[in-house]
C-alpha cells in the first residue's frame, strides 16, 4: 500500500502545527503517513539526506522540515500549509503514477 | 579561503578573507597579522565563554534591534526553537536550525547555523510578513 513520508523535527514549530493535521487526515481518509523525526534519529536523517537531490530543489534548495514525500510519484510538499491543501496534495500524490 | 588574523596589540582574533583595518577592540590601525588556524583556535580557547539560553536570546535580540527584523514575539514558539537550537548544539556541535537538516557538507551546513542569512531567503525577501524559515526572526512591522 502506498504511503507518504513526513520528515519532521521534534523542535520545529511548523511540524508541531502539521502533526495534528496529519493525524486528522489519516482518520478522515485512511491515507497512511510514516512520521520520521530527523534531528534525533540518525537513520531517519540519513534517509532524508539520501533524497536530497529530489527534495532540496522543491524546498528552497535545502532540506527543510516538515517535508511530505511520496516516494513512488516523487511528489513533494514543504512547510506549513492549511489542512485542505495538505489533503488535496496527498490525494493527488497518491493518485499519480510512478 | 578564509584566513585567521591576530591583532598584535590586544590579541583579538579575526577570521575572514582580510583583516579589519581598525581593530574593533583596541582601535589600533593596521594591527592584524595572519596566523595559523591552530594558533587562532588556541588563543580563542584561552578565553572560554559559554552562551546559555538567556545569553543567546539577548544576543539575537541585540542583533535584531540593529536591523529591520525582530525576534518573534511568540514566546512559546521561541522557547521551542531554543530547545531545538541547544539540542542541536549538544548533539551535533552547532546551533543548527531546528527546521532544516544538515547535509554533512560543512561548507553547506554553515548556512544552517542560527542566525542564518535568512534575509535572502524567499520566505523573507520582498515580503511584508517575511520570516526566516523556522520563524525565529520576522520582519518588524512598520
Amino acid at each position: 500500500m502506498k504511503k507518504i513520508i513526513m520528515f519532521y523535527a521534534r523542535e520545529c514549530p511548523h511540524c508541531r502545527v502539521m502533526l495534528p493535521l496529519v493525524d486528522r487526515l489519516e482518520k478522515e481518509t485512511g491515507i497512511t503517513f510514516e512520521r520520521l523525526e530527523v534531528w534525533h534519529d540518525e537513520k531517519n536523517a540519513d534517509l532524508m539526506r539520501s533524497y536530497r537531490h529530489i527534495l532540496a530543489p522543491a524546498c528552497g534548495g535545502q532540506l527543510r522540515t516538515p517535508t511530505f514525500f511520496q516516494p513512488e510519484s516523487q511528489a513533494i510538499l514543504c512547510g506549513e500549509v492549511p489542512y485542505e491543501r495538505l489533503k488535496a496534495w496527498a490525494e493527488e500524490a497518491l493518485s499519480l503514477k510512478a | 579561503m578564509k584566513k585567521s588574523w591576530r591583532c598584535f596589540i590586544c590579541q583579538d582574533i579575526h577570521v575572514g578573507n582580510k583583516p579589519p583595518e581598525i581593530c574593533p577592540t583596541c582601535g589600533a590601525k593596521n594591527a592584524y597579522v595572519e596566523i595559523s588556524t591552530a594558533e587562532a583556535v588556541g588563543i580563542t580557547q584561552a578565553f572560554p565563554r559559554q552562551i546559555n539560553r538567556e545569553a543567546f536570546l539577548q544576543a539575537i535580540e541585540a542583533l535584531a534591534a540593529q536591523n529591520e527584523f525582530r525576534v518573534n514575539p511568540d514566546k512559546e514558539k521561541v522557547n521551542l526553537l531554543l530547545d531545538g537550537l541547544f539540542a542541536n548544539e549538544e548533539n551535533h556541535g552547532y546551533k543548527f536550525c531546528p527546521c532544516r537538516l544538515q547535509t554533512k557538507d560543512f561548507q553547506e551546513d554553515m548556512k544552517l547555523i542560527c542566525p542564518c542569512h535568512f534575509v535572502i531567503h524567499e520566505t523573507y525577501r520582498h515580503r511584508a510578513d517575511g520570516e526566516c524559515w523556522c520563524g525565529l526572526f520576522q520582519r518588524r512591522p512598520r
